[in-house]
Parts: structure tokens; sequence; C-alpha cells
């Protein structure tokens, strides 16, 4: 594990022991897991499926999101991280122990469709997102499969990622494949070659361009009938209207409670940044949203940013500046916010994946469910920015930018993605407009060779040196 | 062989006719996509220009607003845009067809802010449901041309509009089939040229010389000296200048399935029922984007077609850098097609012509790896 944060001189006994107990959980569920498979399996599903050996070194991750934090902040870190093993390990049991109950989707399709028809959902970008937090090198060889098969390096190195890991045969045939035509062109079109390569039938959700009339929630809400029927007839999955209203409510509740949590951080000093406050958004919210566990995280991260407030006490030592984050968060440098919350007290409040201004589900029919799951998928993370005018892509961050008290905004300028590096001069010019400090990263999603964490370290230096006038305090 | 009329319409992006129809009252309107019905932008009053950026050498203004990985074609049109070489146009009409396009807009409207910008809510799939949706876009442009420029836009105005865009497409469709032939009458430079032309000109006054270039080259000797048959399939191909460059290597163009190619953009549409619903329907279905996302079957079966029916030797798939839908979609296409037999050449370009030397080279080595 490679990271330039510094560890806690002198830690308490309490933090010490706080990550023993930590790390000792994730390696049991990691353990539980080829127990489950049985030894013999699990050194096939090794062999077959090569990332799963990333997982096995998923206390790296432990590593770096609590080096250098302290007290409930480390907590919350521990918790997150561990919680989020514990599902990705029961996501991984359930598609390698039942592929034909499990269904293959892009993530901005619902999977509280597919719990509610009692199928295993698999964002099939998962792994492109969580392997390089870990371990860049292994997407890397991943987007190296897909170049050489043709797909041109100018495309969305995500993209690129789910290619790879398809056309190497590293993922099982699921029961069956759903997309849409969101986030991105390069998103998109992923899916010709994953639908040829996998042979799994595949259905394919319109997301209108403009898609906050009725009219678009009528059309989109239609989209999804037709998905479930779709669904019924290509797998074994069938519609429990109830299940379906309880994975609804489940989500409301998980909403409500992410609400909370962003009182909580709009004062100054938050009492919670950075990855405890997106991390559970990314697992609990986009990738398994409507369950139990996502509800039982937000409460519990709750309740320890209550603990901080109500000690006086906030995440980092020294709050001196809060920035928003635009783009989705660099996981290739995955401790990004670790060192900058060091070097110079920058607290990551919130973040474009995180941001929402989704509906409570009204559970009242399954046309409500139907209606407002539209509306929350059409406005999800990327796809309310990415889709309609340019004008959505800058409405959230400047609403925000006041809600939550910040200083700067970080663009996250992930080299494949078009859409938003076509908005980056009026991004620009708009913020100047604004008197709002800008920083463009440039760097690329998944792969560290592009700009290495490195040199991500110095644009930020470069910028909070000069522009943001910040001293050192780690030096 | 070509008039001097096909010729002189293509070395700038706005030929002189576009002055003389807003001198004479009627308004230009600038598109950029082939899921735009021509017909609803050609209503009495409106002169549609399918806008190309030719002789823009470079993008200096353009990549400062849409970076410089963007698809070469909308940098072009917003270095055009910027620097005033489009003022006069009225009117722009776009699709949501590709993010690179719906980003030109976004910056077009923010830099430029021209009078009249109208986007059509494309969908991704050809369905009923889409079709209606279409259907309802189609509609709002109508309803946003009358308001802005008060031309007439009802259905019977329409209905007209659809005749004589079947008028032109059957004179062009004409020089086209002569393309089948074993030795055809016609380069795929000089076809193209028409085709670029059609789409950049008053039709009326392409009318008397295609109908008078159809007769002669009726009656024509065929082209023999060429080494292969092929067919060039891709994405945005506004220069004929690049089929010229494919067939100075001995590589006969009989067929294009590019956007302004020819197929399958000549089809009629049909002029019974709602002519909102035919030209909806039409553009929907004969466009064959890989925007589409369900359409890709159907775009492998329209190539393999069109390769049987003008017995073509290979395939160059062209792809403009940058391109994301076309970038990805070349590489199941290049396989879908090899596995059906048919060699395949993939070549990335830019939008300006260059690199002419590397695509000579390339073609020449393909054209040898298919004994020819």
């Amino acid at each position: 594990m490679k990271t330039v944060v510094r560890k806690v001189k002198n830690p308490s006994v309490r933090d010490v022991l706080l990550s023993a107990r930590y790390k000792g959980a994730n390696l049991a569920r990691i353990g539980e897991l080829g127990l489950k498979r049985g030894p013999l399996q699990t050194l096939r599903d090794f062999r077959r499926f090569p990332w799963l050996k990333s997982l096995a070194r998923a206390n790296d991750l432990h590593e770096m999101m609590t080096r250098g934090r302290t007290g409930v902040y480390r907590e919350a870190n521990a918790y997150v991280i561990s919680k989020i093993i514990s599902s990705i390990t029961e996501m991984i049991r359930s598609f390698l122990g039942a592929p034909e109950n499990t269904v293959i989707h892009e993530d901005l399709v619902p999977p509280e469709i597919l719990y509610g028809m009692g199928l295993n959902p698999w964002m099939a970008e998962f792994l492109g997102i969580i392997v390089p937090m870990i371990d860049s090198a292994t997407i890397e060889g991943y987007i190296d499969v897909a170049e050489n098969h043709g797909i041109p390096p100018d495309v969305c190195s995500l993209p690129k990622s789910t290619i790879g890991l398809v056309l190497e045969g590293h993922l099982p045939r699921p029961a069956a494949v759903v997309s849409s035509n969101m986030p991105c062109d390069g998103g998109m079109s992923q899916y010709t070659i994953i639908e040829r390569q996998l042979g799994a039938p595949t259905f394919r959700l319109d997301t209108p361009h403009r898609f906050t009339s009725d009219r678009a929630v009528d059309y989109f809400a239609g989209e999804l009938r037709r998905l479930i029927a779709w669904l019924e007839a290509h797998t074994p999955g069938r519609m429990d209207w109830d299940r379906m209203r309880e994975v609804c409510r489940e989500r409301n509740r998980a909403t409500e409670l992410e609400f909370e949590l962003w009182d909580l951080i709009r004062e100054r000093p938050a009492p919670l940044a950075a990855e405890p406050i997106y991390l559970p958004h990314l697992m609990y919210m986009i990738a398994q949203p409507g369950t139990v566990e996502g509800t039982r995280v937000f409460r519990r991260v709750v309740e320890l940013a209550r603990k901080n407030r109500e000690r006086g006490t906030g995440a980092l030592p020294e709050e001196r500046h809060r920035v928003a984050l635009w783009n989705p968060p660099t996981m290739i440098f995955v401790d990004l916010f670790a060192w900058a919350e060091q070097a110079y007290g920058v607290s990551l409040i919130m973040d474009m994946l995180t941001y929402h201004r989704h509906p409570f589900i009204d559970t009242t029919s399954p046309d409500t469910m139907l209606r407002d799951l539209a509306k929350v998928i059409m406005q999800g993370p990327m796809a309310r920015h990415t889709r309609g005018p340019a004008e959505n892509f800058f409405s959230d961050l400047f609403h925000f930018y006041e809600q939550f008290d910040l200083d700067m905004i970080w663009m996250a300028g992930h080299i494949g993605c078009k859409n938003t590096q076509a908005l980056n001069g009026m991004f620009r010019e708009k913020c100047r407009s604004r008197g709002i400090p800008l920083l463009v990263i440039d760097y690329d999603l998944s792969d560290a060779r592009v700009v290495p964490p490195a040199a991500i370290r110095r644009q930020v230096e470069h910028f909070m040196e000069t522009v943001m006038r910040a001293e050192r305090m780690d030096l | 062989m070509l008039p001097p009329v096909f010729q002189d319409l293509l070395d700038r992006p706005l030929h002189g006719w576009a002055g003389e129809s807003k001198a004479a009252g009627n308004r230009i309107i600038g598109t950029t996509c082939s899921y735009i019905p021509r017909p609803l932008v050609s209503v009495k009053g409106l002169t549609p220009v399918r806008l190309r950026a030719p002789g823009v050498a470079g993008t200096p203004m353009a990549d400062t607003y849409l970076s410089s990985v963007l698809c070469p074609y909308t940098r072009s049109l917003l270095e055009l845009a910027l620097d005033g070489s489009l003022d006069v146009l009225d009117g722009w009409v776009f699709t949501a067809s590709c993010d690179h396009l719906r980003r030109l807009c976004d910056n077009l409207e923010y830099l430029v802010n021209p009078p009249f910008v109208h986007m059509l809510d494309l969908p991704h799939k050809t369905g009923d449901e889409a079709l209606a949706w279409y259907v309802e876009e189609l509609e709002g442009l109508a309803g946003a041309l009358a308001a802005r420029f008060g031309v007439d836009t009802s259905r019977p105005a329409l209905a007209a509009a659809i005749r004589e865009q079947n008028e032109y497409l059957a004179r062009v469709r004409r020089i086209g089939d002569l393309r089948r032939r074993e030795y055809p009458p016609i380069s795929g430079t000089d076809f193209h040229r028409i085709l670029v032309a059609g789409e950049t000109a008053p039709r009326d006054r392409l009318a008397g010389p295609l109908r008078e270039l159809g007769e002669t080259l009726e009656r024509a000797e065929g082209i023999r000296d060429f080494r292969a048959r092929v067919l060039v399939v891709g994405s945005q191909l506004d220069d004929p200048g690049y089929i010229r460059l494919l067939e100075s290597m001995g590589a006969l163009v009989v067929a294009d399935r590019f956007c302004l190619g020819s197929i399958p953009g000549l089809e009629p549409i049909p002029e019974q029922g709602d002519p909102l619903q035919a030209l909806a329907a039409h553009t929907l279905r004969k466009t064959a984007c890989p925007r589409m996302m369900e359409a890709f079957p159907q775009r492998v079966r329209t190539i393999l077609d069109a390769a049987g029916s003008h017995r073509v030797d290979g395939v160059v798939l062209e792809v403009m850098k940058f391109c994301d839908v076309w970038g990805v979609e070349a590489s199941p296409l290049a396989a879908a097609l090899r596995e059906a037999g048919l060699p395949v050449l993939r070549l990335e370009r830019e939008y300006a012509l260059s690199g002419e030397g590397q695509v000579r080279t390339r073609v020449q080595a393909f054209l040898e790896s298919m004994g020819r």
C-alpha cells in the first residue's frame, strides 16, 4: 500500500484497538466468503476471477481511510469501510453462487426493481470503481485489454475497465443485462460489447434528454414498466409489489437519515467529512439502495456525527477550508482527502455523486412507486448533470456551495469525461464571476498511469498555495 | 463530368446562395445531424443548411471551451461561430444525438447566443413509444419555427415539403443506383459531392443539373481502372476529399453508409398518412447512428445487405477521432463484419483532411491484403 498520509504520532489506545477490531472483522468477512463457497471452489474462483485478489487486500482500504485520522472521525471511516467490505463480499457470494438469478445493470438502472423481483443486482461498473481504490494496477490491465480490442484510448476508462473484465471472461454470465443511455455516450455504447460477449439477453432504458417534465416522467415510468415485463419474461424474477414497497420504504428511511447527516455537516467545523459522507451514498444509495443494511449504516454515521457535534469537535483537528468535489471522486488516489486534511486542513463536505434532490418515494401504489423511481433515476448522480442543458451541471453545485458554506470547488477533471470537459471553459468563467476559487484537477478516473497521484498532489499544492494562500500544516 | 455547380458548393461553409436566399426573404436554418428531418426545416420561407466547416485549419478558440478532446466536427463549428462566419444563420436546430453536439449547443448559446436555437429531444430507441415521443418533439419544432419565423408548418405545408424531398431523393437515387453496375459510371468522390451539395444548397437549384447528370451517366462508360469495390462506413463525413484519397489508391467507393452518405438515407418518405408521423418514423428508423442503442444488429444487417447489393470487396470503417459512439461500436462492428466474411479496414481520422500519406499506405496495404 502506497500512501503519503502520515501516521498519527502517539495514537491513543482506543484508536489502535479500534483499527485492530475492524481489521479483524474485515478479514473474518472475507474468510466467511471463502468458507461459504468452500475451499476448492474458492481456489477456482480466484483463478477464474483474478480481481478477487484485490478484495483480499481490502484492509489496505482501511489503512488508507484511517491513517492520520483520530477519534470519532477515524471510527466513522473504519465503520463505513468495514460495512462496505461486508456488503461487497455478500454481493460477490450472491453473484458467484447464483448467476442465473443475477442481473448485471448499468449504474443508473434502479436496483430497487431488481430487489422487488427477487433478483440479485450487480452493478457492471462496480469493479471499475472499487478495484482501483485498492489496486490500480489490476484495473489498468483491463483497460489495456479493452484498448487492445480496439476501444480508443480517449474513451472513458470506466467503461473500458468493464469492457476489459468482460472480454477477459472475468464476470460470470448473468440471467440478464440491463443498461441505459446514461450517464454518457461511452458508458451507453459499451453494452453492445457486453451483450455480445456475455451472450445474455439485454434490455436498455431510454432516458429523455430533458427529464424534468411530466411527459418525461410518463415516458421513463413506461420504460420501467416495460423493463419489469421484460425481466419477468427473461429471468426467474417476479415482481412482488409488497416487497418492492418495503424496498422503497427502506430507501426513504435511508434518505431521511442522509438529509440529517447533511444538516450536521453544514456546521463549521464539520463533525464528519469525506469518505463517511460519500462512500455510504455510493454503496447504499446507488449500488444497493433500499437495503436494511444501508439504513443501518446511515443511522450509525449520523450517530457518530452527532457525537462529535455534541462535543463541539470537528472531524479534522483544524478545519481551515471546506471544499466541494465536482465529478466522481479520484478513485486512483482515494486518500487524496486524507492527505489534503493533513496538508492544508481541507475538509471535503459535499460532492457530485452524493448530492441529490430526490423525492421520497410515494409507496401508495405500483404506479406512484414507478413514477417516483423514474424521477430518482433521471435525477440521479451524473444523470441530472450530464443530460439536459448545461445549467443542470451548474445549478446543484452553486446551490450547495452556499448551502454547505464552502470555500472552494475542486473539479475532478477526468480526461475521459468529454461531457464535462466540454463545460470547463464555461465553468471557469461562471466561478470567476461568482468569486469562487476553482481547481480543475487533470487526471484519469481509473488509470493512474495518465496522471499519477503525485502529479495530482502537485496540482493541489499549486492551487492551495497560490490561489488559496494556504500554509502547509504538515511540514 | 460533374457540372460546376456541384464543385462550387463545397469549398466554403456557407455558399453564396445562403445570402441570396436570405435577401429574398428566406430564413437560413443551420442543422447538425441527420436525425433532423429536412422537410420540416424546408417549408416555404426557410432554407436549411447542413453545417460543415471546410477550411477550418485549427480550433484554438473552440478548444478553450469545448476542450481538445471533443469531436473535431463540433469544435470546428464552434470555431466558425465564434469568428462570425455563421452569423448569416437565423437559427440552429440540434438534436440531443450525442454528448458532443449537445455540449456544442450549450457552448454556442453561452458564447454566441444565436437568435433561435431548438434542441430536438431524440430518443435512443425506435419502438412505438419512442416514435410517439419523437412525433411530439417534431410538433414542438414545427410550432417553434412557425412562431419565430411566421412560416407555415401546417400538415399540408409539410406534405408538400415531403413531396419535394422525395423528388430530390428520386433524382439522386437514380444516379446512386448506377454504382451497382460492374463498372460504375460515377466515382464515389463525385457522388459524395452531389450528396454534400444537396445538403447545403436549395434543392430547386439542383433539380435541373441532377436530371441532366442522370441522363448523361446512364449512357456513360463505366470506370474500369480500379482495384477493388469498397463500402465506406462511419460517422460524420462531409468532405469528398476523403473519398478522393481512398479512390486515389484504387479503392472505388461504390456505397457509403455514413452521415451524409446514401445508405439508407435515400429511401423515400411515405406520403400517406400524417406527415409528422411519417417524418418521425422515417428519420428514426432510416438513420443508422450507433447512438441508437438497440439497433446494432440492424446496422450490421444494413451494411451486409449493402455490401451484397453493391458487390463490394471490402469495407472501410472510418471513425472520427474522439467520437465515443463510433469509437466503441467500431470494435464489435468490425468483428461482426469479419465474421460475415468481409475484409475491414478501420481508419481513425480527424474532421479536416489530414495524414494523407498514412491513409494511402493503409489503403494500399488493405487492397493488397485482399489480393487486389
